[in-house]
């Protein structure tokens, strides 16, 4: 019975030490205001702009799945992520866990979220090549709704 | 949000009590357990696949038990049938083959109500058509096919079909069949579904080599006299009798 709560405690533990990276690589995100975000949404670029948080659990959920879109799309498709509500160790410790490679902004007020508008975090908003905004996705947003939202927004 | 997914698996499993109401009326499944088994087979299949879902995109299931629950997080299909499998073993024991052939139907149906939910979690629409029935999504004019719906209504037929042939057909084709037929359906319709890669295309070709073998090997085998039933009374434990 020892033996066994041994094994199984010596598993939890190497397990938890999986995928924990550190963030001291990971550079302070830049401030963004509404002068950024207007050049972001001007480039002449589709783009997905995923707002999160390192507190949001389904934040965590779908990082991985907007990593490997930005790995299969970076090249067509500009992706920028927008942390909101947070700070930025918490916020860098998140892009490190995650490898997220794409251009992250830190946004304290979540004045950006405001002015895009909905609530609540992860928001998924997808702009055409003109800057138009084709579509939100409220909440943690799965495989196949990201793959259709980008192929709309790269033939529109 | 989630609340879409839980309207798709209330579809599914709507589906499943449905086939399994009609085996009843059928005189086909006397026990009346089989829901239960397909409830604790569905969840298992989608804690193990979640679980691996987030090991596979490196996502720490120790250090993040909550988000074992995000299921539009991403459910790995392999490790889900496995988790489902091993729970149907455990459930049903020395009469695993003959409960694989009882559920079988209903496990098609369900996954023509999980399918066909599509509509309350808005994901029906698959890749770019200019066909005739292809639908765009509100405020687009880029017609595509409904991938989803196409998958719902061949998992809804092969249901139907294993159903009114169950009877007939010896023990262990049934589950062979709808192992097939679950693999041909997600291979043929994953070309005209949105995703970041080709999917799990091995799985479902592994689907369909094994569920031909297996209901080749059940057809070829010598069976028991009077097919499905005396196949099935034969695995019964004798408690059952």
């Amino acid at each position: 019975m020892t033996r066994r709560m041994l094994t199984g405690l010596s598993l939890v533990l190497v397990l938890a030490a999986c995928g924990t990276a550190a963030p001291a690589d990971v550079p302070e995100l830049p401030l963004i205001d509404d002068v950024i975000l207007t050049e972001l949404l001007s480039t002449g670029d589709p783009l997905v702009l995923n707002v999160w948080a390192s507190w949001c659990i389904p934040c965590r959920s779908e990082a991985p799945l907007l990593s490997a879109a930005h790995e299969t799309f970076g090249d067509e498709v500009s992706f920028i992520g927008i942390d909101i509500e947070d700070t930025q160790n918490a916020a860098r410790a998140f892009i490190a866990e995650y490898g997220l490679e794409f251009d992250n902004y830190f946004d304290r007020s979540g004045a950006v979220r405001s002015a895009l508008g909905g609530v609540g975090v992860p928001i998924t908003y997808f702009f055409s090549a003109s800057g138009e905004l084709i579509y939100r996705h409220n909440g943690v947003i799965d495989e196949r709704t990201l793959s259709l939202q980008i192929d709309e927004i790269l033939n529109r | 949000m989630e609340f879409t997914l839980l309207w798709a698996a209330l579809l599914a499993f709507g589906a499943v009590w449905v086939m399994l109401w009609l085996e009843r009326r059928l005189g086909l499944d006397p026990e009346d357990r089989s829901f239960d088994t397909l409830l604790g087979a569905a969840a298992s299949g989608l804690v193990a696949g979640r679980i691996a879902a987030m090991l596979l995109t490196g996502t720490n299931p120790v250090t993040h038990p909550a988000d074992i629950i995000l299921i539009r997080g991403g459910v790995d299909t392999g490790f889900a049938s496995i988790g489902a499998l091993l729970f149907l073993v455990w459930a049903t024991r020395r009469s695993l083959p003959a409960a694989l052939d009882l559920i079988s139907p209903a496990i098609l149906a369900g996954l023509a109500g999980w399918h066909g939910g599509c509509v309350f979690r808005g994901t029906c629409l698959g890749t770019r058509s200019e066909l005739p029935w292809a639908v765009a999504q509100p405020g687009s004019d880029l017609t595509r096919h409904p991938t989803e719906l196409y998958a719902a209504l061949l998992f809804l037929l092969a249901a139907v079909g294993v159903l009114l042939l169950l009877r007939r057909m010896r023990g262990g084709v049934p589950t062979g069949l709808v192992l097939a037929a679950a693999g041909l359906i997600r291979l043929i319709t994953e070309p005209i579904r949105p995703s970041l890669g080709s999917g799990p295309i091995w799985w479902y070709t592994s689907a369909i080599v094994v569920g031909i073998a297996l209901a080749g090997s059940a057809f070829l085998r010598r069976a028991p006299d009077g097919g499905y039933e005396t196949y099935r009374n034969s695995r019964r434990r004798p408690a059952e009798e």
